[in-house]
């Protein structure tokens, strides 16, 4: 039995029951700062730590090491708003006793009087590596501008000795900048600021993701509750078990559909100056082309029924939130399996194994659409992924409904994968 | 419709949970415009026999027919039901909650919201319309789940032990709705394991223990055939005294009397004269039965007898 009306009223209660709590208004603003925090903050703290260093040059060629102070030195005048990194430079010579010189410099180090120590070997310019001895060599930033430096320096010494004239060494050594433009749809060109398209894609992707399990749990929870409250005896007479399912995943998914619609609203009002300022301004622009929204709401939908299915059977199955937990935390594994593929998309979004990853119907809301931030795929493909999800869609209904319908109304005791298997085939 | 048709029936109706047979080749007979009580001892199929009437469980074997015809899914829905352990929504509002409840039940959501208005005020709930269902205390809950049970003006109303947990005046009160309702034809089928309960207010019972029918008819018939003629007797003679008078079937000491069952036979008059030559009398007087001790006595000779 499915009568339409009987699934209207059910969505409305859970619509508005939920409309109008305080968390729904709480988590519509935390969210989107949650996202702003993971995407953001960390990069910008890191670029914002300046400081002090010493760092020991321990090397027989004094020339090389001034070379390498020097190199610092220039370095250093970048630009104001990354956080100065001042580095200061202790030139050491070896001492005959090699051992006991290097366990003085372990001591001074963890001492803190040194940051750390650069053993530059007498073969350096012939291509033997340099060591880092330091408390902390996850420092990136510090290493990076070393690495840098000695790089140069060498380079510049070993120009030298093939006798190129000083005035041409700066020439030489000049780094070479490149510049990645993106290929548009259109067969135009674009230009966008550095990290811009992976944050956004990161950011879309992210904000699915979260929705999906937000929302599938909330699903869950209120099955749950309508089991352990024995609310379901009291409606069952006049509200068959499909119909009660299906109003409250159409309700939930409404409520998750309201939150988008301010988010968005909130995006082009509020959010839109602030990207601007963060130089992401040129790559929100195409992020917010309409095509693309339309997918991103279409592919909540899909990611949304194919999870709230899932969570309506297992809190169907399921007593408690207790016992439901198990269960759940493998839903919110599974969940994350996408997420943690999004960097093998990322890197080649039109490799085999991203167009077959992003096909698989449960991880197709984030990696496909993942795809489509990235370099938009091909017609057939995208008519393929919603066939495949639909197709999923129609199994999940049908295999959840089956374990819904028996679940909602057993008590007791916990069932066993033997016992939920029969009740699917018994459908 | 058939006037003779039973409104409700159930013929040869068994469920079994793994060892435990639930309910066992059960028959019930429920007339049109009765009070139907359901009565037995905790755990005797009560409330399965309800859940496979409202089909939340399904009979192993044996029929259930609605006005003749078998019950399903879109029958149910002609039937209200409180079930025994309570369910609302607890953050809902309470008018909303009876409106939402109204509406699953085939209400229009004007009618839905009238008359759940008209039941709140009914109740004297009028007051906590916009209260959230949890601020209510466990009785009144209770009072709105049994309008909500019965707002769509359902022809059968099925109760599962309504009135546990509720205070003397809301029994009461809950008492009075169950009569008007019977009295304006609606047909009332209630659980409890509380006899003098059901003594008051059903017309029809069933007596069910270890999952059978070990009594049923109208209350009346039931008292006439089951209750065995007896007198209350008060006196400061002892219990062996008693015993040995003729027409003295078996004695029962209470706590400021004897319960003396006659004979076969023995007439009250009769055994009056007797007693009152041999012994020392305070008072005597006919004793009626309750239904207490008609099942009592009842299930206490189901339980000697093998099944």
């Amino acid at each position: 039995m499915f009568r339409l009306d009987k699934v209207r009223t059910v969505m409305r209660r859970e619509y508005l029951s939920r409309v109008r709590t305080k968390a729904f208004w709480i988590s519509t603003i935390l969210v989107p700062a949650a996202m702003i925090a993971f995407a953001v903050l960390p990069s910008l703290i890191m670029s914002r730590q300046g400081g002090t260093f010493t760092v020991a040059l321990l090397t027989p060629d004094e020339a090389l090491a001034a070379e390498v102070e020097a190199e610092l030195a220039r370095r250093s005048e970048g630009p104001a708003s990354a956080g100065l990194l001042n580095i200061r430079v202790e030139w050491i010579a070896p001492a005959p006793d090699s051992e006991r010189q290097r366990a003085e410099l372990r001591r001074r180090v963890l001492a803190k009087e040194l940051t750390g120590v650069l053993v530059l070997p007498a073969g350096v310019l012939e291509g033997e590596p340099v060591e880092y001895l330091s408390t902390n060599v996850t420092a990136f930033r510090l290493i990076g501008r070393l690495d840098g430096a000695v790089e140069r320096a060498v380079l510049r010494a070993r120009l030298r000795l093939s006798a190129v004239p000083e005035e041409r060494l700066d020439q030489l050594t000049r780094t070479v900048k490149l510049e990645p433009v993106r290929v548009t749809q259109e067969g135009g060109e674009s230009r966008e600021a550095v990290g811009s398209s992976f944050i956004l894609s990161y950011a879309l992707t992210f904000l699915i993701y979260i929705t999906v399990m937000i929302y599938g749990f909330y699903v869950m929870r209120g099955v749950l509750e309508e089991k352990s409250s024995r609310i379901v005896e009291v409606i069952v007479a006049n509200l068959s078990p499909t119909e009660l399912m299906a109003g409250k995943i159409f309700g939930v998914g409404a409520v998750g559909l309201t939150q988008y619609l301010i988010w968005a609203v909130l995006a082009m009002n509020l959010a839109a100056p602030g990207l601007l300022s963060l130089g992401l301004a040129e790559g929100a622009s195409r992020f917010l082309s309409p095509t693309l929204l339309i997918f991103f709401v279409l592919f909540f939908v899909f990611g949304y029924f194919l999870f709230a299915t899932l969570y309506a059977a297992v809190g169907a199955a399921f007593n408690s939130e207790e016992e439901a937990q198990q269960m759940q935390t493998v839903l919110s594994m599974f969940l994350a399996i996408p997420f943690v593929l999004m960097f093998v998309i990322l890197n080649d979004p039109d490799a085999p194994i991203s167009v077959v990853l992003s096909l698989v119907p449960f991880f197709s809301p984030m990696l496909f659409f993942l795809r489509m931030t990235v370099a938009f795929p091909p017609t057939w493909q995208i008519v393929l992924c919603f066939a495949l999800m639909s197709l999923s869609l129609l199994a999940m209904v049908r295999v959840s409904a089956a374990i819904y319908r028996v679940g909602i109304l057993m008590y007791g005791k916990k069932p066993t994968w033997k016992e939920i298997a029969r009740w699917v085939r018994s459908s | 419709m058939n006037q003779s048709t039973p409104h409700l029936e159930l013929a040869h109706v068994s469920k079994r949970y793994g060892s435990l047979q639930a309910v066992d080749d059960l028959c019930l007979v429920v007339p049109r415009g009765a009070v139907y009580g359901l009565l037995g001892p905790n755990g005797a199929g009560k409330t399965t026999t309800i859940r496979m009437i409202m089909r939340i469980t399904l009979p192993d074997a044996g029929s259930i027919t609605l006005n003749g015809a078998p019950l399903d899914d879109r029958l149910r829905e002609r039937i209200g039901y409180l079930p025994e352990e309570r369910g609302l929504y607890r953050k809902m509002k309470v008018l909303d909650h009876l409106a939402f409840l109204g509406e699953v039940r085939g209400l229009t959501s004007g009618q839905a919201r009238a008359r759940a208005k008209a039941w709140l005020e009914r109740l004297g709930l009028e007051e906590k319309a916009s209260r959230a269902v949890e601020e209510l205390s466990k009785g009144m809950q209770q009072k709105v789940q049994f309008a909500g049970a019965v707002i769509h003006s359902p022809e059968l109303v099925i109760l599962d032990e309504p009135f546990t947990g509720l205070d003397p005046i809301a029994t009461r009160q809950l008492k009075d709705e169950i009569a008007a309702m019977a009295a304006s034809g609606v047909t009332v089928v209630f659980s409890t394991h509380v006899l003098p309960q059901a003594e008051e207010l059903c017309d029809v019972l069933c007596l069910v223990n270890r999952g059978r029918a070990i009594l049923h008819g109208p209350l009346a018939e039931v008292r006439a055939r089951f209750a065995q003629p007896a007198l209350r007797v008060e006196t400061p003679a002892s219990e062996a005294e008693l015993r040995v008078i003729a027409g003295v079937a078996s004695v029962r000491r209470r706590e400021r009397d004897y319960l003396v069952e006659m004979t076969p036979g023995a007439t009250a008059p009769q055994l009056i004269r007797a007693l009152a030559e041999r012994l020392p009398l305070v008072a005597v007087e006919q004793h009626e039965a309750t239904l207490e001790e008609i099942f009592l006595r009842a299930v206490e000779d189901d339980h000697v007898s093998p099944r």
